[in-house]
């Protein structure tokens, strides 16, 4: 057990050296073009045991001594959530890892690339397995460093493909477009101003409990302990680090500027798992806390109400965004940003609902995730084929690209909650937790749900029409891809493995409870409502009388300005009051005190002459200045 | 009496290199500090506290000894790693530096090496010295022998900044000894196990010199010419290195008598909070890569400033981030000088631009650099951790320290990344690649791989539980001390 978990995280890192340190050397060679091959058998490595660990471990914890003398030490949990979520993450990694030996095939950093995906899948399991908040931290960080490093992996800027944004647009003072450089300064800037409360949050845990097992500390206790203020105070910051890495309001720009970065990447990372780490571990966190058990405890009903509402909003933003967005990745970006929203959400519901909730938005972070991976590899094989990163595409297209068109079919109905395929039971359930909760929090929360979910499927059903059917015209350059639509292909499949646990009730939590709600009158009749809204939108995909108004969605209702120019423009104001400072203090020791030094013993200097009248006059003076001293005293 | 030893061969080495060959000399000095690594490892691990006499001094000066405890093996272990990888890296640097300045390889590297081992042995000295006389002793022979290397091979005006940092290194030795001389005069003895208190005047004393050491706020004016105007590899000693232990002197003093820090809590750790943020607001602001560098020197030294205040897991956290600074710092210095190296002393930032193009391994070193800055996957997030921890433990919850704190990390992290961004990504400069010769490169992935495996075990367990060995002792004198 104990090599078999440690060569889980080591083997995909091990696996990447031999490309990250021979591409240096090397660049370019054949030898070394073949070197991905063993990078991806690193994450088959990682996948196999995953799947063994979600078939064959039982729930526990396992320990491997790191700190014993602080009791901190290196604790893996096997449960529900971590063995779903392993296996979720090995797998997609796995194929991403396939898709990516042909989609990076003519890279020109081929060593960077390898190493910091596999860097990320390594870190990314250590996260879903952690239950100690330090080894979490670990992983956490290892998430953001390996997202910066992706997102500017074409560092060049030279490729206007691989940008954000029409090249050369202005609003205002703003540059409505951002190279790679800049999107991986972005997302590191902004994961940092999260992750440093939230390092401090686990050091406050640890030195108010002594413990750092997720699933030991006794959060009540803490919670009592610490009374309203500190509880929201400290679970805030606790919370800053999964808001930041799940980019929600008003951190969400830089999970749109990461589209920057490789199709590989935005699949992986940027959507069905990096991103999902933040609403993983705040599922985990609840999962463990037990919110609904917790009501007598002042502080926690605000927190997760806090979060009930950001969620929701950032929710129903990233929708909005989404419809107005006709760039194929920043568009799926943004509806990622609305699905982390959503599981936010619905796992804060669980302090009124009961863990069911909670479950209920992990079931949606799977189903987004294998369905959402699916688009984006799509929209990267689109990119590939047209050299465009805008939407286009029609019929023509989809004949030529059966597989992309058929895949996108079916994870956009998965997805955008159509009956009877998997996202509708699972938004049934959600529909059902945000009806329940109407009494004792009102309906605020249950029309933000239904509003996101209308936008969502007709957002979805737009890429869908925009690049096979009523879209731009393109130019077309296929190459024979094979790997690509086996990956996705193959990705896309596994939303039917999860509508089959959930129709014939073989999962042991979530049992016929899904069922149960989808069958119920009004998520049928919400059901109905999305298909209308993805059926209108699949035939008028853009209204140009709108466009005003999908201009100003597309921009992001502007939150760029945020990132790029009030939080730069303050700083900047701050960094050239204190250079002045600095240059003063800098003047006066190593100018202005010693121009006056030499000053003076100049002056001094220049009495020494050697004639002897001015020493007379000084002498002379001193007696004047003696007697004026003594007849003041006199008077 | 392994370890007098063990400290014997770094300065038998330093005597004995101007007389070889610059590759001998070069690998020669890089095993005589590697071998005092190992054995700080070793000494780290087995938890061993050695006290060994050299000499005995009149009353008020006291007796002489070598004192290796788990607050020495700690230090040392920085020193030795940084120093040797730095040695290594002096041979294609010093040999390009020697060409610019029109002189001779063989005759000046004898210079050079002599003086080089000289200031990285006598700080490894200073760090196992059990009594103040003989630290500032090692203090000043460091001091001159930095001086001397900054006079000698320095950049821009040398000879003016060479005195300027002599000056005011000088104030700050003096002040120190001041204080010294008036613990001697209260105590009868200087040897650290014989001071029962340091008064008031004189932990002053001592705390101000150690100030314009570290630096903090207002004295650190010295530092950002000192650093940036130094030849390379100097620069490499004397920011990851010299200006830390000016930590060092004052964890010493605190160690024997806390009295002074636990008075002023509030103030220190407010001037370091300031010293922090203005120092790191600084950097983003320097066109000059060594001098950005230096700025942000200060800003580390915030840290240690700030974990001073924090109790005992603070004192922990003085320890961890004098390790993580030195190997980071070491590391970006070397990155600097690497491109001036290969690109005829290149240092103006807005010329660079894309640099990973040219010089990727450098590129990937510096990011192992900034790792460190910033705490990343590095053994800086157990400095972090601590200091967060030492924070929660001090001031509760309290809302405007704690965010005072994450502010000045977070303001690390930003411009770390910031300049790696304006250095090494973004549209490539237009430079001819190059071919980086392998010592201007491997060093610093040692230096790297080292601060990554620290915070995995077995070597974090190794490091932590030493520095928890500390914890121990503060706790006695806590009790021990007197209150003003």
């Amino acid at each position: 057990m104990n090599w078999e978990i440690v060569l889980l995280f080591v083997a995909p890192v091990i696996c990447s050296l031999p490309i990250a340190f021979y591409w240096v050397k090397e660049p370019g060679s054949d030898r070394a073009r073949k070197l991905p091959m063993l990078s991806v058998f690193g994450l088959f490595i990682s996948f196999v045991i995953a799947i063994h660990i979600l078939l064959m471990y039982p729930n526990g914890t396992y320990t491997i001594p790191w700190l014993p003398e602080y009791n901190i030490n290196f604790v893996f949990i096997f449960d529900y959530l971590s063995k779903y979520m392993g296996a979720l993450t090995a797998f997609i990694a796995f194929m991403i890892g396939l898709y990516g030996l042909e989609y990076m095939k003519h890279d020109y950093r081929l060593g960077w690339y390898w190493f910091f995906f596999n860097m990320f899948t390594a870190s990314m399991l250590l996260v879903v397995y952690s239950d100690n908040l330090l080894m979490l931290l670990i992983g956490w960080e290892g998430l953001g460093l390996a997202s910066w490093g992706l997102i500017g992996h074409w560092f060049r800027d030279d490729d206007h493909l691989s940008y954000v944004g029409i090249v050369g647009r202005k609003v205002g003072p703003l540059k409505m477009y951002w190279p790679p450089s800049y999107g991986g300064w972005r997302a590191i800037s902004t994961i940092r101003v999260g992750d440093m409360p939230m390092f401090f949050a686990v050091a406050a845990i640890y030195a108010l409990t002594g413990n750092l097992n997720i699933s030991q500390i006794h959060w009540g206790a803490l919670f009592t302990k610490i009374g309203l203020a500190g509880t929201v105070f400290l679970m805030l910051c606790l919370l800053m680090g999964p808001f930041t890495k799940s980019a929600q309001l008003p951190f969400s720009e830089w999970l749109m500027t990461a589209m920057t970065g490789p199709t590989t990447v935005s699949a992986l990372l940027h959507s069905a798992t990096m991103v999902a780490a933040g609403t993983y571990l705040f599922i985990r966190l609840s999962w463990y806390i037990h919110p609904w058990t917790l009501h007598a405890v002042p502080g926690v009903g605000v927190l997760y109400y806090i979060v009930l509402l950001l969620g929701l909003f950032s929710a129903l933003y990233g929708a909005s965004v989404a419809i107005g967005c006709l760039e194929r990745k920043v568009l799926l970006a943004a509806s990622t940003m609305s699905s982390l929203g959503l599981m936010f959400g619905c796992a804060a519901a669980s302090y009124w609902y009961g863990k069911l909730a909670v479950l209920i938005a992990f079931w949606y972070l799977m189903t987004h995730a294998f369905a959402k991976a699916t688009l984006f590899l799509v929209a990267g094989h689109l990119i590939h084929a047209t050299h465009d990163r805008f939407c286009c595409g029609d019929l023509n297209l989809a004949r030529k690209m059966k597989t992309a068109f058929i895949a996108t079919i079916i994870a956009t109905i998965a997805l955008g909650g159509l009956p009877p395929l998997t996202a509708y039971w699972v938004k049934a359930g959600m529909d059902t937790v945000m009806h329940h909760i109407v009494e004792m929090v009102g309906s605020l929360p249950l029309d933000l749900l239904l509003i996101t979910s209308l936008l969502y499927s007709a957002f979805l059903a737009k890429f869908l029409s925009l690049n096979f059917w009523k879209g731009d015209k393109y130019r077309l350059h296929l190459h024979g891809e094979k790997l690509m639509p086996l990956a996705y292909a193959c990705v896309v499949s596994m939303v039917f493995l999860l509508l089959y646990r959930i129709l014939t009730g073989t999962d042991p939590l979530v049992e016929t409870h899904l069922l149960e709600y989808g069958l119920d009158k009004d998520s049928l009749i919400v059901g109905l409502g999305v298909t209308g809204t993805y059926l209108f939108a699949l035939v008028v995909p853009r209204i140009r009388a709108l466009s005003p108004i999908g201009t100003f969605l597309g921009d992001r209702m502007y939150l760029p300005a945020l990132n790029d120019f009030i939080v730069p423009s303050i700083g900047w104001a701050i960094s050239k009051l204190i250079e002045y400072t600095h240059r003063a203090i800098d003047w006066f020791c190593h100018f202005g005190l010693p121009d006056f030094m030499l000053g003076i013993s100049r002056r001094i200097r220049a009495i020494q002459v050697g004639y002897m009248r001015v020493y007379m006059k000084i002498a002379l003076a001193f007696v004047m200045a003696a007697i004026v001293v003594s007849m003041l005293g006199w008077l | 009496m392994m370890l007098l030893y063990v400290l014997l061969l770094p300065l038998v080495v330093t005597f004995l290199t101007p007389l070889m060959r610059p590759k001998l000399a070069t690998a020669v000095s890089a095993v005589a500090f590697l071998i005092p690594f190992a054995y700080t490892v070793y000494g780290l691990a087995s938890g061993l506290v050695v006290k060994i006499p050299v000499v005995d001094i009149v009353r008020p000066i006291g007796k002489f000894y070598i004192l290796g405890d788990q607050v020495s093996f700690s230090f040392a272990l920085a020193i030795c790693l940084v120093s040797a990888m730095v040695a290594l890296y002096s041979l294609p640097y010093m040999a390009h530096r020697f060409e610019e300045m029109g002189k001779e390889l063989e005759s000046e590297y004898r210079k050079y090496i002599f003086f080089y081992n000289l200031y990285a042995t006598s700080m490894l000295w200073l760090v196992f010295s059990g009594n103040f006389i003989m630290l500032y002793i090692f203090l000043e022979i460091s001091l001159l022998a930095s001086f001397l290397l900054i006079y000698m091979y320095g950049y821009g005006d040398r000879r003016k900044v060479a005195t300027l940092y002599f000056v005011w290194t000088h104030i700050a030795g003096m002040l120190a000894l001041i204080g010294f001389l008036m613990t001697a005069a209260a105590n009868g003895s200087l040897a650290f196990d014989a001071i029962a208190k340091i008064g008031f005047v004189a932990w002053l004393l001592i705390f101000l010199g150690m100030i314009i050491k570290l630096p903090g706020l207002g004295p650190h004016v010295w530092l950002p010419w000192a650093h940036a105007e130094a030849p390379t590899p100097v620069s490499a000693l004397l920011s990851p290195l010299t200006v830390g232990l000016g930590a060092y002197v004052i964890l010493r003093a605190y160690l024997i008598s806390p009295w002074f820090i636990k008075a002023y809590t509030m103030p220190i750790f407010v001037y370091g909070v300031i010293s922090s943020i203005y120092a790191g607001f600084m950097v983003f602001r320097q066109n000059d890569y060594k001098r950005l560098l230096a700025f942000s020197t200060i800003s580390q030294m915030g840290y240690c400033l700030i974990a001073f205040c924090l109790g005992t897991y603070g004192i922990m956290a003085v320890i961890i981030q004098y390790i993580s600074h030195a190997f980071g710092k070491a590391i970006l210095f070397m990155t600097a000088g690497g491109i001036i190296a290969n690109y005829h002393g290149l240092r103006d930032i807005t010329k660079m631009g894309g640099m990973h193009e040219y010089i990727p391994t450098i590129s990937n070193a510096a990011l192992l650099g900034f790792m460190n800055l910033g705490g990343i996957l590095t053994v800086g997030m157990f400095g972090e951790f601590f200091i967060l921890k030492g924070v929660v433990d001090t001031f509760g919850l309290d809302i405007s320290a704690i965010l005072a704190v994450v502010f000045v990390f977070i303001i690390s992290g930003l411009y770390s990344f910031y300049t790696y961004k304006r250095i090494y990504c973004g549209k490539p400069a237009g430079y001819e690649k190059v071919k980086v010769n392998r010592l201007l490169d491997t060093p610093l992935f040692i230096i790297g791989i080292v601060s990554i495996l620290l915070i995995f075990p077995p070597l974090a367990a190794i490091l932590l539980n030493a520095v928890k060995a500390v914890i121990a002792k503060v706790a006695i004198a806590t009790i021990g001390g007197v209150a003003p």
